[in-house]
């Protein structure tokens, strides 16, 4: 394993900014809306309050409502190392990192529903259920994203799909390409509980599909929650940034600025979203879902038609 | 050789220890013993063959038509008789404990008998390099498991199951007895070594040989359409037995394929394309279905069929990989196909065992009664929660691994020139199917462990006792042991995806080298998840060490009176997903004010097969007065066959 100097830095770079990506949004709906709106760094004050206070656990709970939260952000973390996040490498690369890079976000999942039932709350059932609805759909984009990367780039993992050579591939295969990129971003906007999927700023529980999963967690616990979240908004956002702007040209230090930047703008982009749309009502979702895997289809049927 | 006719001969010396030692508890100790030492001693010869002795053989007159009887252990068997060995032998300890526990001593006794019966013939299956040897082995494995279906057959709908499997299994024996008959008309010996010289007078390319085959060994196998019997046979028989029916002897249809797939040479593209088809068909179909069950036992019989499709794609890769000339691709398919083979009979075994553990604990099956039984049987729960996690392939277990090869044969089969590049396809299929694994297994390990009691049943519930734990336990550290040392386990399989595909020994030395680095990098990824949980989770020990940590009610919005029943059930968890994918998966729903809940069907049994039958039933009655009970008449019948035949004998070149 060869770790590259700007691999580590974008990683603590991603770490530490990903609260602001999530800030960022908030301001940008307020500025566009007209209101006052929280502080870009509200949620770094919510996480420094929460992992000072206790806690309070259900009664009907076990370990696994205790585990859920550790495993959230652990496997958020390890799905990061194999995402080269400053557009060259990533910490972990091998053939076939991408799946474990899919499934292990699917562990952290998997347990996050599994504490919402153990909670035995008819509510957090409620959240459980349609975030595994949303997620099994979100699963066929992904593969047929990474499908298409894979074609364009020959190649088998994330650092050769989306790192340093992919600055070529736009030459050929720009429409492709643009069609991934809002796919991606798309599954983003699905898979971080944001607007049109669901609306991280309701807290009337029937509407919502992520909060109402974590209707529990208090203190510490809460803050793993909501930290995963963010950390896993921005490597997501990281990945729609390497494929939007190839850094093959730039220096170390600078695309580790683009990568700051681009998260920026991320936030920026799902602040826009959330001022202009509505959330969409549930039965909707999947056809939005349906159509974010289509663009994916097709960018992948134009590819394998036409390979460079 | 001799150490596994002797691990064959301690098993027959359980079959006998079951028939005759008086005393249950001495009995069942006895028996276990018997197994678990001919089973390891069975294993030793597996375990060189894998290691890179030569393939063992040997050759017994057997002075029937036919030809002599061969046995033998190449790597393809090996890998085979490990899986039935080690799943035989945890089930033999945990089977004997559970009908002791729930059933009389005739009923305990004879099942014993049957299993150990069982897992003589499926050993002897995997071995068998001769027709007639692998057709009696065959018949007997489908013989024995159907007695054994049929344990508690005072209950009617067990009878039933077990007549569709008796049908099913003897309409797929029908369709190999004339696939072999074909294929080894003309050959001295039925062994296979001379079907595998017949290659180039097999009929017509081989084709209607390989569908023959499809379709025979695809009903043991059990993938869509041909599932059918699976379920209810699954549920019907007793827990053990559904571990062993669902762990191993449906992949006797997957060695039986994969068999056949040596034997005949590098297949035709459109047999690969058939297989890859099928496989993902019944991947997705196969989950979505187990999705819609709320009988533990039912989901995981269903959930089979979506594992069974898993397989078939990476034989389908494998076999693109050969018709197409890239060799590496068809070491990497045969090879997933195999290894995930290998870890679905252990994970799906391991939760059979805990499921049953639950079954036996509360009485029921359904899961709309179940609830809350992780306090009350936590060691059984954390198995189950760890062949959840295998199953749904997921880091750091040891689906994951099979998964992530059969992944990357699919991309590799993306970037290739020409129609191959099409499999690519296949991998949005098997995401889809693994997101609704996950929805499915989340339904199972939540809503039967997790939460408040459903109702009365799981209160009774308490943990079972070592002889049931200690088989899980032993299946759940395999499962860790290949998700945390891939980088070991990969190798192996490569040469054997190797030796089924056709490809010299030179080619897998070059796969490994390609996938090595990434197994090792994999086993890196697995550790390094446990050592960051386990960083976080001192982390926040620490933190929480100086707070106040308290216990209250669950937080319901405000609203007090909160009973088990607002819960949020298996049906209700699994309605959202269900709707998205409308008649496909055959769910009637029942809503009311206070009632929801779904009911699932299955579309092929009730909708194909039950009507068609009833259809050939209807036309066979036709036929009915030909058979009046005049013997003279008989007489006349058997006269004009053998007046037939002798013309066809004479006519026929």
């Amino acid at each position: 394993m060869n770790i590259t100097t700007s691999a580590a830095f974008a990683f603590i770079l991603v770490l530490l900014l990903a609260p602001a990506v999530a800030g960022v949004a908030t301001r940008t709906k307020s500025a566009l809306t007209g209101r006052q709106g929280a502080p870009a760094l509200q949620l770094y004050f919510d996480l420094w309050k929460l992992v000072r206070r206790g806690a309070v656990f259900s009664e009907t709970t076990t370990w696994i409502f205790r585990l859920a939260p550790v495993l959230v952000v652990a496997t958020t973390l390890l799905a990061a190392t194999v995402v080269p996040l400053d557009g060259r490498v990533s910490l972990i690369r091998f053939s076939g990192d991408w799946v474990a890079f899919a499934y292990v976000l699917g562990l952290g999942r998997f347990f996050l529903v599994l504490a919402a039932l153990d909670t035995g709350s008819s509510f957090e059932g409620m959240g459980a259920s349609r975030e595994v609805t949303f997620a099994s759909l979100v699963e066929v984009g992904l593969f047929l994203s990474f499908g298409t990367l894979g074609v364009v780039t020959h190649e088998l993992s994330l650092s050769g799909m989306l790192g340093v050579p992919f600055a070529r591939h736009w030459a050929a295969n720009a429409p492709a390409l643009v069609m991934i990129s809002a796919c991606l971003f798309a599954l983003l906007l699905a898979e971080c509980a944001r607007v049109p999927v669901d609306d991280p700023a309701t807290h009337l529980e029937l509407t919502m599909v992520h909060e109402v999963m974590v209707l529990d967690h208090s203190g510490p616990d809460l803050a793993l929650i909501l930290y995963g979240s963010a950390l896993k908004l921005a490597v997501l956002g990281a990945m729609v940034v390497s494929v939007l702007v190839p850094r093959a040209n730039l220096s170390a230090a600078g695309s580790v600025a683009v990568l700051g930047g681009g998260l920026l703008a991320v936030g920026v982009g799902i602040g826009i979203v959330e001022a202009t749309m509505a959330r969409l009502r549930l039965p909707k979702v999947p056809l939005y879902l349906a159509g974010a895997s289509s663009l994916a289809l097709f960018s992948l049927i134009l590819v394998l038609w036409n390979p460079a | 050789m001799i150490l596994f006719f002797a691990g064959l001969g301690m098993l027959v010396a359980a079959v006998v220890t079951a028939l005759v030692v008086r005393g249950d508890a001495m009995r069942d100790r006895v028996f276990a013993t018997f197994v678990v030492a001919g089973a390891s001693l069975a294993s030793v010869p597996a375990f060189r063959v894998l290691g890179g002795a030569t393939s063992l053989a040997t050759r017994w007159p057997s002075g029937l038509p036919g030809g002599d009887w061969v046995i033998g252990i190449d790597p393809l068997s090996a890998v085979f008789l490990l899986a039935v060995l080690v799943v035989g032998a945890a089930n033999a300890v945990y089977g004997a404990a559970d009908m002791r526990a729930g059933a009389n001593t005739s009923v305990s006794r004879q099942a014993n008998t049957t299993y150990a019966v069982l897992v003589v013939v499926l050993a002897l299956v995997v071995t068998a390099q001769s027709v007639m040897l692998f057709l009696c082995a065959w018949e007997m494995m489908a013989i024995s498991s159907f007695l054994l279906i049929m344990t508690d057959h005072h209950q009617p709908q067990v009878r039933r199951a077990g007549f569709i499997y008796i049908v099913a299994t003897h309409t797929g024996t029908l369709l190999l007895f004339v696939m072999f008959a074909v294929w080894s008309r003309g050959t001295a010996d039925w062994s296979f070594a001379s079907l595998a010289a017949t290659r180039p007078t097999l009929m017509w390319g081989g084709g209607p040989l390989f569908l023959l085959a499809l379709a025979g060994f695809g009903v043991k196998a059990g993938f869509v359409p041909l599932h059918f019997w699976l379920p209810s046979a699954h549920a019907a028989s007793p827990s053990h037995v559904s571990a062993v029916m669902s762990g191993i002897v449906i992949k006797t249809g997957i060695y039986g394929l994969l068999r056949v797939v040596m034997l005949a040479g590098p297949p035709p593209a459109w047999w690969a394309w058939t297989v890859l088809l099928l496989g993902a068909l019944s991947a997705v179909l196969g989950v979505l279905w187990a999705l819609a069950q709320h009988d533990i036992k039912r989901l995981l019989a269903y959930h089979s069929v979506e594992n069974i499709g898993i397989i078939l794609i990476g034989m389908g890769l494998g076999a693109l990989g050969t018709a197409y000339g890239h060799p590496i691709l068809a070491i990497l398919g045969y090879g997933a196909a195999v290894l995930h083979t290998v870890n679905h009979a252990l994970f799906k075994a391991l939760l059979f065992m805990s499921a049953g553990a639950v079954y036996r604990m509360t009485g029921t099956r359904n899961m709309e009664e179940l609830g809350g039984i992780a306090r009350r049987m936590p060691i059984t729960f954390a198995a189950f929660l760890i062949g959840s996690i295998a199953i749904i392939g997921v880091p750091p277990l040891n689906g994951f691994v099979s998964e992530w090869l059969v992944y990357q044969g699919l991309f590799r089969a993306g970037y290739s020139p020409g129609a191959l590049r099409i499999a690519l396809l296949g991998a949005p299929v098997l995401a889809l199917a693994g997101g609704l694994a996950l929805a499915c297994f989340a339904k199972a390990a939540g809503v039967v462990f997790l939460g408040r009691p459903r109702s009365d049943r799981p209160l009774a519930a308490r943990e079972v006792g070592p002889a049931f734990l200690l088989p899980q336990l032993a299946l759940a550290a395999i499962c860790v042991a290949i998700g945390l040392l891939p980088a070991l386990i990969v190798r192996p399989f490569l040469f054997i995806g190797a030796t089924i595909g056709g490809q010299p020994q030179s080619q897998a030395a070059a796969a490994w080298a390609e996938v090595s680095p990434a197994a090792q990098s994999v086993a890196v990824f697995a550790t390094g998840l446990l050592l960051v949980v386990v960083v976080i989770w001192a982390g926040r020990r620490f933190v929480l060490r100086r707070r106040s940590v308290r216990l209250d009610a669950t937080w319901s919005c405000g609203y007090g009176a909160t009973t088990s029943r607002m819960q949020y059930t298996a049906s209700s968890f699994a309605a959202p997903l269900l709707s998205v994918f409308g008649p496909l998966t055959g769910v009637q729903e029942h809503r009311g004010a206070t009632v929801f809940h779904s009911m699932p069907r299955d579309l092929i049994l009730d909708r194909v097969v039950a009507p068609l039958w009833a259809r050939v039933r209807r036309s066979a009655l036709r036929l009915r007065p030909i058979q009046d009970g005049r013997l003279h008449f008989y007489l006349l019948y058997v006269v004009a066959a053998v007046l037939a035949f002798l013309t066809y004998l004479v006519v026929a070149p």
